[in-house]
Order: structure tokens, then C-alpha cells, then sequence
């Protein structure tokens, strides 16, 4: 198991050299040089080129390339064009917030859903799976920020119940975890639905029945359990959208998160920032991308079995 | 001991099982008697689908529902009535008085425990053990059924079929059961594992003086374990009695139809007989004898109304009308027996 | 001469086995819920096309009437009118025409360029096909949301930029889609068959292995033209999708919300429009997904 943790580790090496690679090439194609923006109107072409030089702009664009891979490796991320503040420093900042809101979304989202899933697996074809799957189509079809809107129109503008905006205690996370949460929370019902549909139909219950294991703990014990392993599997895959929609959600109630950094370095036109914040975001989605693979592992003993060998 | 003799293990009258699917009504068992008395064996035969399976989680009031439909005049395990047990009450019976063994171990056990944890549930139900306790006894289960008990820790996929069929006996029989169903335990397995597994049921069952359903469509098992017969065709039971006189006197063509089936071992130059045709759409079954369209002897008077279960002598039972209607008719098996 | 003729004749027939239109249809017209997607669907379409006919552009859409600005729903308005006194109905039939159009091309983009990495990534195999997945594999660790801003942003804002920006960020699932789908007839008799009688490597791609997985990607795709068209309206509310005074429903969103607390119907009716929109395509997905693929229906 510690060898393929290991192994694992090693190969996410490649992967986020390729993260920077098409993060940075893209984020330098974009039209018209940036030096003009940070020196202003009047400068000399010779200033012009030492600040070229001072910013890291000179070379080809594999040169480039390289040279922001070996500040990375040390953790330095380049200076913000606007702030002129360290990009490292200011993700760091933010990310404490950005995790706060997506941990808590991802919470409300496992609540709402397993129950709603299981439930509508157990009664399958009843009014209660109908409904739960209506619930969950249209929380797949609802786009995330509108329902923030009506979120903070209904609880805090009409109920004030919950503030509008900002990251002030521990009210001010409810509504916008439950905006970027309803997404997941729908995609999850329905594949706990769908997973536990498959489970439940397996012979393996059928024994335990016949044990005389009672109908609470077939469902919660030993479905449940087995359900749970493509659970997990969409669980980490949706992280990253979980990110996404912390974005808009981080927009629509000023949270000050690394979404909102990202949207407004890109109104200002700050590449460093953007490209910062866009590479560390995706090593944290491949981070969590590993984690979930282990514990993966451990509730599935066949694919533990794989890994040791 | 003496009031036991007298009692019967198992009592059923007119078993009726109905699956109520989209596509029409499957009529799986229709009105099914049984008595087993204690540490008999009754063997439980039948072509795949004549609704052995069925009558068999009837017992334990394992048919899903919906679509399944059960209905009964009478249901008693060990002189309990149950079909009017509640939820906890059947969980009490399920286990500990009767306990079944599933015809596929490959997908009985489940993959996320570890055997030995799947072995001590059962324990840790219904003698209220410590999870130790429950382990500890799981283990001496496991070396019961001839597997070391340092594999408890170990998972399904871990095990061969074989070795996986022990775990699914060691788990039915972890709290003694009175009854145990063992429904074609042996059908999943290869050959020479075969004789294993029964060898080790039936060392087991005289160990622990249980008595036992044994479902097979191999009248070679039947012979091997059983003390009485039943013979099964499309959710009817068309023949019972003790071995000797089904194997004996076979009276009912169908029976006849499955010993011709077997392979001749003495004289290997006969030829199969296989009884044509196939067995009626259990959803659209024949008003007369089930049988009859695929019968030899079949007359008219076969395909107006189904037979009735006719004692035949001692406890010999059979659903025939040509017996009936002429006391002289003899199936060609009874004319070369004698 | 004559095997060959054979063997291509049994080829054919085996893949042409598959889903015919009758087939799909009779399962469609069976699921109430499909209906009503692909009817709902129908009905935007069409608003979508008689829109320029009904309306016109300049001044009943983008054109100012300080008159008539913020007004509640009325029997005049019946979605009210904005801040610049413009008919919300009105953009909302029209913005129809952005929403379905950029949902509709950054799909197309995404299944060809996928559906082709995907299909070649599986049939050559090898390095091409690991380079491949793991590029796959990198871009959907990157948010979609933020790969579509990197992407507008590096280009600018216009509306093709859009349609690029959200087909780039929905091209992986295809890569994978049609690569499980390739990996799974390559290795069937009747494309044996065609590799047997010496037909070329891209006629057997084209002709005997994307017939087969067509049924997958037609559901990928009709599930994901409603996540781009919420990605798309997700740019636009942050400002970097179809410029103003277009009236794309995630900008109508973005300027109603500076007024939702006095005039919440400015918010609710473009949220609405894009809800039914991705619900109706929704709808049809998992009726086409059911109706193509038994297996997986439930």
C-alpha cells in the first residue's frame, strides 16, 4: 500500500508539470505585452526591455516556460502586476477560505444526498424516488449562481436570516456552501440511487437476510457499504467542480476566496496571478484526487488487494 | 426428544407463490404440501425452474416483494406459526432455527467483509456474543468446515468456489440450525469438489442432528443423502415419498423423464432419452396436467383438469390421472424394474 | 475473392444490427419525461428562430426606453422591463438564440476534437494513447469554470471565444467516452473481419467502430450541450462571455443583480429560462441514454 501511495506520488510529478505547462501557455498568448501595462504610457523602449528582463518576459516562450517551472519548484510564483505582492502569498491568503466553503459545501452536499439516494433506491418506483429524482434533475439543471441569487434574496434580504455577503462567522458560510452544494448534492443522489439500486439487487443480501440480519442493518451495513465504492469515485472527480462553483458562488456573495482572487486578477489583466492561482488550484484537485484513491482502497478490500500485489 | 419424534421440523399446506411482473403474473409455486420430520432429509427435485428456489425463501419469507406474492394455509418451522411473525421475530427464526446455504458462492458472500466477520454476524445475532466471542466462534467454524482459522481475516475474493461454499456452509450452520436448506449446493462447483462439499455436509448434519432440505436437479445427490423425495414440476409437487419408493416404484412419467436422462453407467451404449420439449411458460401455465404436452402416456383426459397428489401406498404419494382412471397403467420404468 | 465479399457483407450486417431510429423513437415516445424535454426543447427552438421575425433587434431588444424602465411584470411586460426600460421577455426569447448556440458549437467542438482524440488514442494505443489520456486526465483536474476564464480571457471576450472557451472545457469527457467505446469493438469479430480483408485503419475507425459507440456520444452530448450552456451563462455572469448589450441570460442575471433587491423579477426570469433550457436537455439525455443503453436503465 505505501509503495503505491509512493508510485502514486511520483507520477502526479508529470502530471503538474503538464498543469503549469498548458496553464502558462495559455495564460501567454493573450494579446498585447504586459509591460506596457505595468510601466505606463511613458516609458522609454529601453525601459521597456530591463523591465521585460525584470519581469521574466525575454526568451522564447519554452524558455519562459522554464524558468517559472524552476521558481515554482522553490514555491515562488512571480509578482502580482497590480499589487505587486507576492502570488504565493496572496493564494496562501485565500485558500483557507476557498477550502472552508468547499469542505462545508461538500458536507451539505453528502447530507442531502446519500439519505435522498438511499431512500429512493429502497422505495424504488414510489412516489418518494419520483420526487427525489425530480428534486435531483432539477438541482442538475438549476445553474449554481442563479440559485445563490435566490438564495440571498429569499434568507437574507427578504428573512435576514443569513448576511448577503462576506466570510464574517460562521453564518456567513451557510449560503453560499449550499449554492455550490446543491450541484453536487444532485449528481450524488442520483448515482447512490443508481449504485445502491445495483447492490441491492446482489445475492450477497440475500444471505445476510437469511442470516436473520435485520432490514436496517442490510441497508445501512451491508449495501451501503458496497454502494459507497462508486460513491467515493464521483465524490473525487466532482472536487474539481466543487472548485468551479465555488467561483461563482465567491462572486455572488463577495466571499474572498481564491475564485473571487482569480476573477478579479483577470479583470485587471494579472497574468501571474491568474496562472498562480490556476496551477495551485489544480494540484490541489490532484491532490484530493489521490487522497480519495486510497481511501478508495480501504473500503474496497479487492482493489487493496491490487495495489499490495 | 420423545415429543419431537412425534412433531414435525417443517409443516406446509397449499404453498401458492405468484411474481405480479409488468409482462403478466408468473405462477411460481402453486399449492405445495410438505411435512419433514426431525434429522430427516428431504431431497427437493426438479428442473431448473419447476419453482424449487422459490418454495425454498418461501419458508424463510425471503421472496421479495413486490413482485412476489406468497399465500398459505399453513407455514410452521419447529411447531411455529410463520407467517403472521413480525420483522424482529423472523429475524430471530431466520438463522438460528433455520438457516439456508445459496446455490452460487461466488456471489452469496459479501465482498467487503472479511469472511470471518460474515461468519460471526450470525453469532453476534442470535447468542448476543461479544464481537470476540463472535470471531473466536467464527474460527472454529472455519475449522469445521476444513479451512485453517487464520484465513478469517482473509475476503471472499480470496478463496477458491469451493473454499468459498465452506464459508457459506460454516455461516448457515454457524448457529445450528434445526432446519437447513441447502439449495444446489454443489451445482456451482467443480466435479471432485463436489463430493467434498457433500461429504462435509452430510458429516455435519449428523453431528449436529439437523434436519434438511436438500434442492438438486442430480438424482445421484438425492440418493446419496436424502431419506425421503420430492419431485417438483412447474411449481407442483408431482411425486413424494421415501427413496426407496421413488427410486423403487417411480410412478409419474416426469420422474421416469429424469431418470432416463442420467447417463447409463452400466450399459454405455445407451442411448440418452431426454424428455422433449420444454417446461410450459410459468406465466400462461396449461389448465390440465402441466406435464401432459410433454408426456408419452398423455390422453385427453390429461389436459382437462390437473391431478391431485394420490396416495399410492405407505407414503408414496403421486399426481397422475392415468393411475386413476386405470388401475393396470404402468410406466415402462415399473414394467423393467418389476 | 468471394470470402472477401463474404466477410464484408457479415461486417456490415453485425454493426448495422444496431439501434435503428424506429428502435430508439418507440422506447423515446414510452418515457413522459423524454417527451417533455424534447417538446420543451422544441418550443425554445422555435421561439429561438421567430425571434428576429417577432422582435426587432435594435430597438425592441438593445434599444433604450427610459419611459418604460423597471417595471414589474404587467400585462404590457409580462417579465417586466430592465433598467435601461428594455423588455425582459423579449431578450429572454432572444438570448434563446445566444444560449442554444453556444451550447450547441462548443459541444460540436468538443465532440469532434474528442471524439477523434478519443477514437485515435484507442485504436493506435501505445504511447499516443497514454500521452493522450494523460493530457485528458489534466485538464479535467483543472476546474472547467477556470479553464473557460483562462481560455476567454487569453483570447478576449467575444462570443466565439465563448463557444471555444467552453468546448475546450468539455472535450475531455469525450476523449474518454469514445475511447472506452473504440476499446471495446476493437477487439470484435467484424472488425477482425474488416482488418481481415485489408479495409484501411481510418475507413475501420470511421466506418465499423464510431457507428458503435455513436448511441454513447449522442447522450454525452445531448447531457453536456446543458452544462455548457450553464458554463457559458456562468462567463457571461462574471463579465467574460458574449459582450453587452447582447442579451445572453447569464448577463441579464449579472445586471439584474444590482437591482435584486428591489426588483427581484430582473433576476428571476433569465435564471428561469436557462433552468428549463438545461432542464428539457436533461431530460432528453437521460430518456436518449435509457432508450439507446437498456443496461444501464433502472
Amino acid at each position: 500500500m505505501h509503495r503505491y501511495i509512493i508510485k502514486r506520488l511520483l507520477m502526479l510529478i508529470p502530471v503538474l508539470l503538464g498543469v503549469a505547462f498548458i496553464i502558462y501557455a495559455i495564460m501567454n498568448v493573450a494579446e498585447g505585452d504586459p509591460v506596457y501595462q505595468v510601466a505606463g504610457p511613458d516609458a522609454t523602449e529601453e525601459q521597456l526591455d530591463a523591465l521585460r528582463e525584470e519581469m521574466g518576459l525575454n526568451g522564447s516562450l519554452l524558455e519562459r516556460y522554464f524558468r517559472y517551472i524552476f521558481k515554482l519548484l522553490r514555491g515562488d510564483l512571480g509578482t502580482s502586476y497590480v499589487s505587486k505582492m507576492d502570488v504565493m502569498q496572496l493564494y496562501l491568503q485565500r485558500l483557507p477560505n476557498t477550502l472552508k466553503l468547499a469542505s462545508v459545501a461538500m458536507i451539505v452536499a453528502v447530507v442531502i444526498s446519500v439519505p435522498l439516494g438511499i431512500v429512493a433506491a429502497v422505495n424504488q418506483n414510489s412516489i418518494k424516488d419520483t420526487v427525489s429524482m425530480i428534486l435531483a434533475l432539477l438541482g442538475l439543471s438549476m445553474p449554481n449562481f442563479w440559485l445563490g441569487l435566490l438564495l440571498m434574496l429569499l434568507f437574507s434580504l427578504k428573512l435576514g436570516w443569513f448576511p448577503s455577503g462576506g466570510a464574517e462567522g460562521l453564518r456567513s458560510v451557510v449560503l453560499p456552501a449550499v449554492t455550490v452544494g446543491v450541484g453536487l448534492a444532485a449528481l450524488l443522489t442520483r448515482t447512490t440511487r443508481s449504485s445502491m439500486l445495483d447492490v441491492l439487487r446482489q445475492d450477497y443480501l440475500r444471505t445476510a437476510r437469511a442470516k436473520g440480519v435485520s432490514e436496517k442493518r442490510v441497508v445501512f451495513h451491508h449495501a451501503l457499504r458496497n454502494a459507497l465504492i462508486p460513491i467515493i469515485t464521483i465524490f473525487g472527480v466532482q472536487f474539481s467542480n466543487v472548485l468551479g462553483g465555488s467561483v461563482l458562488a465567491e462572486t455572488v456573495f463577495a466571499w474572498p476566496g481564491v475564485g473571487r482572487l482569480v476573477v478579479d486578477a483577470i479583470d485587471q489583466r494579472d497574468i501571474p496571478t491568474v496562472t498562480g492561482a490556476l496551477i495551485m488550484t489544480t494540484m490541489l484537485v490532484t491532490i484530493v484526487n489521490l487522497i480519495v484513491d486510497i481511501v478508495y482502497a480501504y473500503v474496497d478490500p479487492r482493489i487493496k488487494a491490487q495495489y499490495t500485489k | 426428544m420423545d415429543k419431537n419424534e412425534e412433531r414435525d421440523i417443517l409443516r406446509i399446506e397449499n404453498l401458492n407463490v405468484r411474481f405480479e411482473t409488468e409482462d403478466g403474473v408468473v405462477h411460481a409455486v402453486n399449492g405445495i404440501d410438505m411435512k419433514l420430520g426431525y434429522r430427516k432429509t428431504l431431497g427437493l427435485v426438479g428442473e431448473t425452474g419447476a419453482g424449487k428456489t422459490t418454495t425454498a425463501l418461501a419458508m424463510l419469507r425471503l421472496v421479495p416483494n413486490p413482485p412476489g406474492v406468497v399465500e398459505c394455509d399453513r407455514l410452521e418451522i419447529d411447531g411455529q406459526d410463520v407467517r403472521g411473525m413480525s420483522a424482529s421475530k423472523l429475524e430471530q427464526v431466520r438463522g438460528k432455527e433455520i438457516s439456508m446455504i445459496f446455490q452460487d458462492p461466488m456471489t452469496a458472500l459479501n465482498p467487503v467483509f472479511t469472511v470471518g466477520e460474515q461468519i460471526a454476524e450470525s453469532i453476534e445475532i442470535h447468542e448476543h456474543l461479544s464481537k470476540e466471542k463472535a470471531l473466536e466462534k467464527a474460527g472454529d467454524m472455519l475449522e469445521l468446515v476444513g479451512i485453517p482459522r487464520q484465513r478469517a481475516n482473509e475476503y471472499p475474493h480470496q478463496f477458491s468456489g469451493g473454499m468459498k461454499q465452506r464459508v457459506v456452509i460454516a455461516i448457515a450452520l454457524a448457529c445450528n440450525p434445526k432446519l437447513l436448506i441447502a439449495d444446489e449446493p454443489t451445482t456451482a462447483l467443480d466435479v471432485t469438489i463436489q463430493a467434498q462439499v457433500l461429504e462435509l455436509m452430510n458429516e455435519l448434519k449428523e453431528k449436529y442432528d439437523t434436519s434438511m432440505i436438500m434442492i438438486t436437479h442430480d438424482l445421484g445427490i438425492v440418493a446419496e443423502v436424502c431419506d425421503d423425495v420430492a419431485v417438483m414440476y412447474a411449481g407442483r409437487i408431482v411425486e413424494q415419498g421415501s427413496l426407496e419408493e421413488v427410486y423403487g416404484k417411480t410412478m409419474h412419467p416426469y420422474t421416469e423423464g429424469l431418470f432416463n436422462s442420467l447417463p447409463n453407467i452400466k450399459n454405455r451404449q445407451a442411448m440418452l432419452k431426454p424428455i422433449h420439449g420444454l417446461m410450459p411458460d410459468p406465466t400462461n401455465l396449461p389448465e390440465g396436467c402441466a406435464f401432459a404436452p410433454r408426456c408419452n402416456y398423455a390422453t385427453e383426459e390429461c389436459k382437462k383438469a390437473c391431478p391431485a397428489l394420490r396416495n399410492v401406498g405407505g407414503t408414496h404419494m403421486v399426481a397422475c390421472v392415468r393411475y386413476e382412471k386405470d388401475p393396470n397403467f404402468m410406466i415402462d420404468r415399473r414394467k423393467q424394474n418389476g | 475473392m468471394a470470402d472477401s465479399k463474404e466477410m464484408q457483407l457479415r461486417a456490415s450486417k453485425l454493426y448495422k444490427k444496431r439501434s435503428s431510429f424506429e428502435m430508439v423513437w418507440r422506447q423515446l415516445r414510452r418515457n413522459k419525461g423524454a417527451l417533455l424535454g424534447l417538446a420543451l426543447l422544441i418550443i425554445i427552438i422555435i421561439g429561438a428562430l421567430i425571434a428576429p421575425i417577432v422582435y426587432d433587434y435594435d430597438t425592441d431588444v438593445i434599444g433604450m426606453n427610459v419611459r418604460e424602465r423597471m417595471q414589474w411584470p404587467s400585462a404590457r411586460h409580462i417579465c417586466g422591463t430592465d433598467d435601461l426600460g428594455r423588455d425582459i421577455f423579449a431578450r429572454i426569447v432572444y438570448g434563446a438564440r445566444y444560449s442554444l448556440a453556444v451550447g450547441f458549437v462548443a459541444v460540436i467542438i468538443a465532440l469532434i476534437i474528442g471524439t477523434a482524440l478519443g477514437a485515435a488514442a484507442g485504436y493506435i494505443g501505445g504511447v499516443f494513447e497514454n500521452i493522450v489520456m494523460r493530457v485528458c486526465d489534466i485538464f479535467s483536474s483543472i476546474p472547467s469554470v477556470l479553464m473557460a476564464i483562462a481560455v476567454v480571457s487569453a483570447l478576449g471576450k467575444s462570443t466565439a471565444n465563448l463557444m471555444l472557451a467552453v468546448g475546450i472545457a468539455s472535450t475531455a469527457p469525450f476523449v474518454r467516452v469514445a475511447r472506452a467505446a473504440v476499446l471495446v469493438v476493437r477487439g470484435e469479430e467484424y472488425v477482425e473481419a474488416a482488418r481481415a480483408i485489408g479495409q484501411p485503419d481510418w475507413k475501420i475507425v470511421i466506418v465499423h467502430i464510431l457507428p458503435n459507440c455513436l448511441s454513447q456520444i449522442i447522450v454525452q452530448a445531448t447531457l453536456r450541450v446543458g452544462s455548457a450552456i450553464i458554463s457559458a451563462a456562468q462567463l457571461s455572469f462574471l463579465g467574460l462571455g458574449v459582450p453587452a448589450p447582447a442579451p445572453e441570460w447569464g448577463s441579464m442575471l449579472s445586471s439584474g443583480r444590482l437591482y435584486i433587491r428591489d426588483y427581484s423579477y430582473m433576476t428571476l426570469f433569465p435564471g428561469i429560462a436557462i433552468m428549463i433550457t438545461v432542464l428539457s436537455l436533461n431530460l432528453l439525455g437521460d430518456g436518449l441514454r435509457d432508450a439507446l443503453d437498456p443496461k444501464l436503465k433502472r
